[in-house]
């Protein structure tokens, strides 16, 4: 079980890297081809004219989803911040059970919101909702990857919850420390 | 339910569970959940599905996770080192020494990024280790670059300015323009006081950390010469025309990576790590603005910043009173808001009033900006302050009180503009006199 | 009483918000006991992208979005931006009269109702440097935004270059970028001369932006408020297609005042647009297939 959830927040933190590469690459192929472009006019033949169809979109819905996707990986690794100034103060156990609580109340929270960001990109693909710019893209594929992201994001909450009741401590640290 | 009882749930609700440990951008979610409250017939889940997903998939929004990377790979790389060792014999007369480098680096690093969080993350993510390796005191490295991050907001570009100047239709070029003096001003003020902090309070720096390179000055700066080609390149990029500002954060990437590359470090292993380090980090970041998207939105619909708003301008006030009571509202609003949603909820109410008071639009811009950088420091919604909080994982009111300086130094840059409006004015007015 | 919002993309001062201002003035005013709207100007409720389906989704009753948004859900709604299919308001509301019923039918099927529409003033060519004829604008980039700029720009020789709205002036400043189409009333209100100095009236296109309600939220309505809408929707309209020529004379003089040089086509310049119109229009009626092909039809007819 403890293995299956990990191997799960893992891939979909990789989904989450590989759409930032994803950005990485096509910025880096529309630069270029500007560059190229540059050196072309300047050499007096004409230019390749390429351009990344829809680069802006496609960047910030590539964006959202990595967001989404590594949500529950970055619960597990201890980077989402919290205000603990009140939990550091409670002996242990005490300190457990809120944690497990408010873990609780964070899973209800993205419960709903993976609820009603699948309800979107259901309407999406009802009415076959497409974006606006050069490349019409089906809304229901981003959306769908952001309602993905936050149902792991949901079941690593649970998972949280169930660590902190059983005792095992691995929200109560802080950030990535230096 | 009336405007009182509302304003009183939602502080109750965002302050209760920040105070519980609820995460961020979930506590966000749950404020906003209980602003809607008052409007019981709107439909809450598709208002968080519409927030969360036209926040987090903003084009513009798409440089934060590329500059986050960069800050990784570099974290990875020699360069952060060698640029601490190469600074160091250069500026070991100065006082406060290394602290300036977050202050310098954040003023350079704003000429490239239009946001505060992804100033605050790269310059943060290389110094602050460095700064802790050296043994300067860690409040002193906090504030000043909490306080210094908030110039990716003044020094063009900046998303901020963009958002404001279409909002009151002001050209973007002059608001760019206007922003330079008071930025530069407010790095030299905050460069003062920490050389002044450190000459009173010599604690708070390392008794002989920075001596210990025994190099040539060329030798030193020869160390230095990777990360002003970075610099070089990225800037270069934008004002030479081949990238736009979203677009030279990828070049940035591309120039670490080569960077960290031929330095021969790098491997894949370090690679995947900075990779996936830039993700989380990104994502704990994107997340909190999908919240406070989503509180901005429940804040449209309850109509309380607009009725503060409209409070304000029903008082009557002369221009001073207006302005001083305009900075006492952000200043409220800036603890539960962030910079470009105050923007965007108020300017319909407030600007005809600040147009009716005289003031030039223009000017007003970077006395918003200045304003909202002010909002970026103070708890408990503060954008650096959680920026900060990631990287060095000490809660925000420490943060926020290490802080509370440049706070000072901030508010003083109002006064200082309020008083010599030229500061703002003079570059724009010489610059394009033909119009 | 029913609260309506109504989010919109542009800022307050912008001439389409204004006649926007006037139509809540009037239903506020005739209808106040049963529906009281408020405008959320400037995209600070709902961003643009998003307000069609806000409206559909009951998430708002009503808002404002630019008609040729949707062109990609469906071919009809970018009629109006069609370069140099319509270019003066005779012709633009003519094609408007012809686009009604397919817009109406369209939008029906997603339960929305079209209220009013009002036209941008016609698009104009903005360039960094002079511009006598065709061959001039070789090689130049050109802001390219959708589907049918994109092309405009390559038949026209020119290099087609994605710049978002915010990016503009700094993309002018750069050279990333050396001409766009866009109404004297946008060229205003981001304060053109700043960065560009030529603008030429081509009256490619008259874009238009729609006010649109959701169905079953207006009949939930008592009968006298959505009369009252109804009729302020139809003075809305007389007095936007006004305003819209007003604007095209104010703004093309504060284009000229402030030092951008502004200028008629060429011969060349105009005949070598309208040889690229008639093939645009043709693309686009392959595109939008009989539903087009009955709007060019009628337009061409009246
Ligand atoms: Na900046
Ligand atoms: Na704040």
């Amino acid at each position: 079980m403890r293995h299956a959830l990990d191997t799960l927040y893992r891939m979909a933190g990789w989904l989450a890297a590989f759409c930032l590469v994803a950005i990485l690459v096509l910025v880096a192929l529309q630069v270029g081809a500007r560059l190229l472009d540059w050196g072309l006019t300047s050499l007096g033949t004409g230019a390749t004219g390429f351009a990344v169809p829809g680069l802006a979109e496609i960047g910030g819905f590539l964006l959202g989803a990595s967001t989404f996707l590594a949500l529950a990986e970055t619960l597990a690794k201890n980077v989402h911040i919290r205000v603990d100034l009140l939990t550091t103060r409670l002996p242990e156990r005490p300190r457990q059970i809120l944690d497990g609580v408010v873990a609780l109340i964070g899973a209800a929270l993205a419960a709903f919101a993976t609820y009603a960001l699948a309800a979107l990109a259901m309407k999406s693909l009802t009415y076959g909702d497409v974006s606006y710019g050069l490349v019409a893209v089906p809304l229901a594929l981003p959306q769908g990857c952001l309602a993905a992201g936050l149902l792991v994001f949901t079941i690593a909450l649970i998972d949280e919850a169930v660590l902190a009741f059983s005792g095992d401590d691995r929200i109560s640290g802080g950030g990535e420390s230096i | 339910m009336d405007i009182f009882t509302l304003s009183l749930l939602v502080v109750a609700a965002l302050f209760g569970a920040l105070a519980l440990g609820l995460w961020v951008g979930l506590a966000l979610t749950l404020t906003a959940l209980v602003a809607l409250l008052s409007r019981p017939s709107l439909p809450d889940a598709q208002i968080l599905a519409t927030s969360f997903w036209s926040a987090s998939t903003s084009w513009d929004l798409t440089a934060l996770p590329m500059f986050i990377w960069m800050g990784e790979i570099l974290f990875r790389s020699r360069l952060s080192d060698d640029l601490f060792a190469g600074l160091a014999p250069l500026m070991r007369r100065l006082p406060g020494r290394l602290v300036h480098v977050n202050i310098v680096g954040c003023a350079i690093f704003a000429a490239i990024s239009g946001s505060s969080a992804a100033t605050t993350q790269t310059i943060g993510k290389i110094s602050l280790p460095e700064l802790k390796k050296r043994g300067y005191d860690d409040r002193i490295a906090i504030g000043s670059l909490a306080g210094s991050g908030t110039l990716g907001l003044l020094i063009p570009p900046s998303i901020i300015l963009i958002v404001y100047g279409a909002a009151v239709e002001q050209s973007i070029s002059r608001l760019f323009i206007a922003g330079v003096l008071p930025g530069i001003l407010l790095a030299l003020l905050f460069m003062g006081y920490v050389g002044l902090a450190a000459t009173l309070n010599p604690t708070l720096m390392p008794e002989n950390a920075d001596v210990l390179a025994k190099e040539s000055k060329l030798k030193a700066a020869m160390r230095i010469a990777p990360a002003v080609l970075l610099i070089l390149g990225v800037i270069g990029s934008i004002y030479g025309g081949i990238a736009s500002p979203t677009e030279a954060a990828v070049i940035g990437v591309v120039i670490a990576l080569v960077i960290a590359r031929a330095q021969g470090g790098l491997s894949f292993a370090e690679f995947e790590d900075g990779l996936m380090a830039a993700t989380r980090v990104s994502a704990m970041i994107t997340f909190i603005l999908a919240g406070a998207a989503l509180v901005t939105t429940a804040m449209g619909f309850t109509g309380l910043p607009r009725e503060l708003a409209g409070w304000i301008a029903s008082l009557g006030l002369s221009p001073y009173a207006l302005l001083f009571a305009l900075t006492i509202f952000f200043m409220i609003l800036g603890c539960f808001l962030d910079g470009i949603s105050m923007v965007v909820l108020t300017t319909s109410v407030i600007m005809p009033l600040v147009d009716q008071a005289g003031f030039d639009l223009v000017w007003f811009g970077i006395y918003l900006v200045i304003v909202v950088e002010m909002a970026q420091i103070t708890p408990p919604v503060g954008f650096n302050l959680f920026v900060i909080q990631g990287l060095t994982g000490q809660d925000i009111f420490r943060i926020a009180r290490a802080t509370a300086p440049f706070f000072g130094l901030l508010a003083l840059m109002v006064v200082l503009l309020a008083l010599l409006p030229d500061l703002a004015l003079f570059l724009p007015r010489t610059m394009f006199s033909k119009g | 009483q029913t609260a309506w919002d109504m989010p919109t993309p542009y800022p307050e001062g912008n001439f389409h918000e204004k006649n926007i201002a006037q139509f809540v003035d009037e239903v506020n005013e005739a209808a106040g006991d049963a529906v009281e709207i408020t405008v959320h100007n400037n995209q600070s409720l709902i961003k643009h992208p998003d307000i069609k389906n806000s409206v559909r989704d009951g998430i708002v009753p009503i808002g404002e979005l630019l008609v040729s948004r949707l062109s990609n859900e469906d071919p009809i709604f970018g009629v109006d931006s069609v370069p140099f299919l319509a270019t003066s308001y005779e012709e633009a509301k003519k094609l408007y009269d012809a686009q009604k019923p397919a817009m109406e039918e369209a939008l029906g099927k997603e339960g929305l109702k079209l209220l009013f529409s009002v036209p941008w003033p016609p698009q104009g060519l903005y360039t960094k440097e002079g511009v006598a004829k065709m061959g001039d604008l070789q090689g130049k980039t050109f802001r390219a935004y959708n589907k049918s700029t994109e092309e405009l720009a390559k038949a026209a020789g020119m290099t087609p270059t994605q710049i978002e709205a915010s990016d503009i002036p700094t993309a002018f400043s750069t050279g990333r970028v050396e001409a766009m189409m866009t109404s004297p009333s946008t060229g205003v209100d981001s304060k053109a001369w700043d960065f560009l100095s030529n603008y030429y009236t081509m009256n490619a296109w008259l874009p238009r932006n729609m006010v649109i309600v959701n169905e079953s939220a207006f009949e939930a309505l008592p009968q006298e408020a959505q009369d009252a809408i109804m009729k302020a929707a139809g003075e809305a309209e007389t007095r936007g297609w006004q305003a819209s020529e007003e604007e095209t004379k104010r703004t093309t003089d504060l284009l000229k005042e402030n030092g951008i040089k502004v200028e008629e086509p060429s011969d060349d310049l105009k005949s070598g647009f309208q040889k690229i119109g008639e093939t645009l229009t043709e693309a686009w009626k392959t595109e939008a297939g009989e539903a087009g092909a009955k709007i060019i039809e009628a337009y061409q007819g009246s």
